[in-house]
């Protein structure tokens, strides 16, 4: 059920969905300043070449997507109880100071039209809260999107010393007509020697547009690792990214994405080395097939004071089509030179020897590509540390092959 | 807007005439680039109807194109006045002699020469101080030996008077469009002198054909076209510019290099150049490959005080060919933005890309390649490498490669790597006996044998030389 009247977006929808979400007035505020700033802003930042955009965002239609006082959502928030795991009206609620602390301190509230479109709509999210010393694992966020658009906003905040593993899962759930839009804003502040594992798998049905940035903040001997796996929606453009900001801090950037039909990816990992003895690795794997579409770009930044940096980037794309097209920009901008840093992306097919040898073992040419493109995942689900996650991402990968 | 028609009847006047003693009293005045200049430029070379109408054309378009300033990471150009590029062209057309004596050149310039160790007579030559008659001489000899088996090598200026259908089949047609990019427009507006090469079907040219003293007697030539057609079957080695620089009165280096790689045919080009310091150099390069034909572009870009250069090619027939190999090298204040494009346009073309930079002092190096690969270009396969060197934390090195896959059927590759020069490397080198500053320079000679190797000889020593002088900073 779903209806087609959509609300404008103006400052009367946003003080409504402010009010029915009985916020303070200092988010009011920021969603109001979020607002009024979205006719001066642009589009996120897209691969660019003289002639082309890489993305064609500005061809979409975002504010007609978007319904926010009709947004609906089925949500799962599960964590141990040393951990604080709020929906995020009841972490306004509940835990003021700490949200207003570290609410947009990641991600500019203003940094694009799309982030300021979701400061200023968002109406669902989750705050995740580990105390100082608490090993927390297993926080479960399962989002079932049932409306035309839905703007989620997720807040991490390690304290010193504590570790957590938090898995997110964005699907669709009831049926609407027509094109949809899923917005995910995720800002992870992870203190002194906290360990943040972020995991995500999108799965969104093919008509769902996505626009998802992805964030942290390292402090000193901090680690956050994220897994984002995309396999839904009809266009993608995620963006993950950590600043090393603290000493011997480090990033892992393990992505996964298999597109088929016309879905098109745009997949970003980023990472900027901003103190000494950082460490980044970027590992992404992705296969297309029929007229899908990939891009992806990655950015290892090497600051000034990044003394002993180690920053590795991989990506690989598997093509199974002659109509798909993947394009791919691995950046190094290295501006110390005690740095060690490597990248690599390579683009084929599915290895024709490879194939034969199965095939000659009696394996049909169908199962033959299907295996050959599950052993190709292996590198990335390797890096999975997170055996669910690992699991379901295998299981999604292994349905789409027989679809 | 009249028509050139018109425009022709107005200038083609006493006004007209006037106007020319005007200017050339003006040579100084920031007039920036007009209609006036262009008509000029093309009167004085005495050129066809068509190559007037081509420049008036690139003009048009360079006016209405915006200068690049949106790329990431781009080299800066806003000290670059485009209105001050009048008084540069301006010698190209009165004054072909070069500078009038040797103490005219900077004196980094001079110190080059000196530290070359290339004689007192030659350095003179090279330096474009008087050295049209001995350019005339090295064309005519050139000429001798080819011009039996059809082959044509002379100066682009006097190509479009005695080889006017080639030239007019091929200037900025195909290749190099002005429509490409700002700077190719305005080459195509101003553009003066260069060389042109012509090897007719199934002839091999031996020895290469070297640029190395053209390029200097014009001195001026800021704005110079190569224009290289190998017919089918065909092979040559073109080398141009050399270590020779530049005026350090000139700010603006915007050339233009067509390639025409017939069926089967071999075309090496190779170039290495060091521009003074104050120089933009912002040229653009292309080749287009016949079936079966190979490409290979050798390039070493030294000096410049920025530099954005991106040889490309387009692999039009099936299974042609490009090799790009290509160094940076990046000192004080200066930003080298450099790289390749390669275009694999039919079936199961091939390229291989191998970049290595070295940053110092303060200086950026960028590695911007863009490798496309169109739908239908099965069997197709490319390998990119890029080496970033760096000496010290003032500098910066960038690599950012662009890769659109179109097609399944394909073998694409890119590694780069970035490092400082190793601290086990020099010590090691110190414990057998060498300095700092030698064993720095031999873990670069070492870092860029894959370009010096495929460069004649006495090119591969001038760029080892020209490096060991950066090293040493006596440049400065």
């Amino acid at each position: 059920m779903s209806t087609q009247v959509h609300a404008t977006i103006d400052e009367g929808t946003v003080r409504e969905l402010s009010d029915s979400l009985d916020e303070p007035e200092w988010l009011l505020e920021t969603r109001l300043e979020a607002l009024e700033a979205l006719d001066d802003l642009d589009m996120p930042s897209v691969i660019r070449t003289p002639g082309r955009e890489w993305t064609n965002l500005h061809d979409l239609d975002f504010e007609g997507f978007v319904d926010p006082l009709n947004a609906a959502e089925d949500k799962d928030q599960v964590g141990p109880d040393e951990v604080e795991v709020l929906p995020f009206a009841d972490a306004v609620d509940e835990r003021e100071d700490l949200v207003k602390e570290h609410f947009g301190s990641v991600v500019d509230p203003q940094e694009d039209y799309l982030t300021a479109l979701s400061t200023a709509l968002f109406s669902t999210g989750t705050v995740v809260h580990v105390p100082e010393g608490v090993d927390a694992e297993d926080v479960t966020v399962r989002t079932e999107m049932n409306s035309r658009s839905l703007f989620n906003y997720t807040l991490v905040v390690t304290e010193e010393s504590s570790s957590v593993t938090i898995l997110e899962r964005q699907s669709t759930g009831d049926d609407v007509d027509g094109e949809r839009y899923y917005s995910g804003i995720v800002e992870v502040d992870a203190a002194e020697n906290s360990n943040v594992q972020y995991g995500s798998l999108q799965n969104l049905d093919e008509e769902t547009y996505n626009y998802t940035l992805k964030r942290g903040y390292a402090d000193t001997y901090a680690t956050i690792d994220w897994i984002e796996g995309n396999i839904g929606s009809r266009l993608t453009k995620s963006s993950v990214e950590t600043y090393l900001q603290g000493d011997s801090s480090e990033s892992q950037i393990v992505g996964a994405f298999f597109g088929h039909e016309d879905q098109h990816f745009d997949v970003n990992a980023r990472v900027w080395h901003e103190a000494e003895h950082t460490t980044a690795d970027l590992v992404t794997r992705g296969v297309l097939d029929d007229e899908a579409r990939s891009v992806y770009e990655g950015v290892q930044d090497v600051g000034t004071d990044a003394w002993d940096t180690n920053s590795y980037q991989r990506e690989n794309t598997l093509m199974l089509s002659d109509e798909s097209e993947a394009d791919a920009s691995p950046k190094l901008i290295i501006n110390n030179h005690d740095t060690e840093a490597s990248h690599s992306a390579t683009v084929g097919q599915v290895d024709e020897e490879d194939l034969f040898y199965m095939e000659a073992r009696g394996t049909d040419p169908e199962s033959a590509k299907n295996m050959l493109v599950e052993g190709f995942f292996v590198p990335v689900l390797e890096e999975v540390a997170v055996d669910e996650l690992r699991d379901d991402l295998r299981d999604l990968v292994a349905a789409r092959l027989r679809q | 807007m009249s028509s050139d028609q018109d425009h022709l009847k107005e200038t083609d006047t006493e006004k007209r005439f006037e106007f020319k003693k005007e200017e050339s009293a003006a040579v100084t005045s920031d007039k920036g680039l007009t209609e006036e200049v262009v008509r000029m430029i093309s009167d004085d070379k005495d050129e066809p109807e068509w190559m007037l109408e081509r420049r008036l054309r690139a003009l048009k378009q360079y006016q209405e194109m915006p200068m690049p300033t949106d790329w990431p990471g781009q080299p800066d150009l806003s000290e670059l006045d485009v209105e001050e590029i009048v008084p540069y062209i301006r010698p190209d057309v009165d004054k072909r002699e070069g500078a009038d004596s040797w103490d005219d050149l900077p004196e980094d310039i001079q110190d080059t020469f000196e530290k070359l160790g290339i004689p007192e007579a030659e350095r003179k030559a090279l330096s474009g101080v008087g050295a049209q008659y001995e350019s005339e001489v090295v064309y005519q000899n050139m000429q001798e030996q080819w011009e039996e088996k059809g082959v044509i090598f002379c100066n682009m200026d006097e190509a479009v008077q005695e080889h006017e259908d080639l030239v007019k089949e091929h200037f900025m047609t195909k290749c190099v469009p002005p429509s490409d990019n700002k700077f190719a427009a305005l080459h195509g507006a101003v553009w003066s002198g260069g060389s042109f090469v012509y090897v007719p079907e199934g002839v091999t040219v031996e020895m290469p054909v070297q640029a190395y003293f053209r390029m200097n007697s014009e001195g001026m030539g800021q704005f110079e076209h190569t224009l290289i057609i190998a017919e089918e079957g065909s092979e040559v080695h073109y080398i141009e510019g050399c270590s020779a620089p530049k005026y350090g009165t000139h700010n603006l280096h915007a050339g233009g290099v067509e390639v025409f790689v017939g069926e089967d045919a071999h075309v090496q080009y190779s170039t290495v150049q060091n521009w003074s310091k104050n120089t933009f150099n912002l040229n653009t390069k292309r080749a287009i490959a016949e079936k079966g034909g190979t490409m290979e572009w050798v390039s070493g870009s030294m000096g410049s005080k920025a530099t954005m250069l991106y040889p490309s090619t387009i692999l039009k027939g099936r299974g042609a060919t490009d090799n790009h190999i290509t160094i940076a090298f990046a000192g004080e204040g200066q930003d080298i933005d450099t790289g390749a494009k390669v275009y694999h346009n039919a079936p199961n073309t091939k390229s291989t890309i191998e970049s290595k930079s070295i940053a110092k002092d303060g200086g950026r190096t960028n590695y911007r390649g863009l490798v496309q690969i169109a739908d239908g270009a099965e069997g197709s396969s490319t390998a990119v490498e890029c080496d970033a060197l760096m000496f010290d934390n003032e500098s910066t090195s960038d690599t950012m490669p662009y890769m659109e896959i179109q097609e399944s059927k394909v073998d694409v590759a890119h590694e780069a790597t970035v490092g400082k020069i190793g601290d086990e490397d020099v010590f090691y080198l110190q414990s057998r006996g060498l300095d700092d500053d030698d064993a720095k320079q031999m873990i670069v000679s070492g870092f860029i044998e894959p370009i010096t190797e495929e460069l004649p000889i006495e090119y591969a020593v001038e760029l080892n030389r020209l490096i060991e002088l950066e090293m040493e900073g006596s440049l400065g």
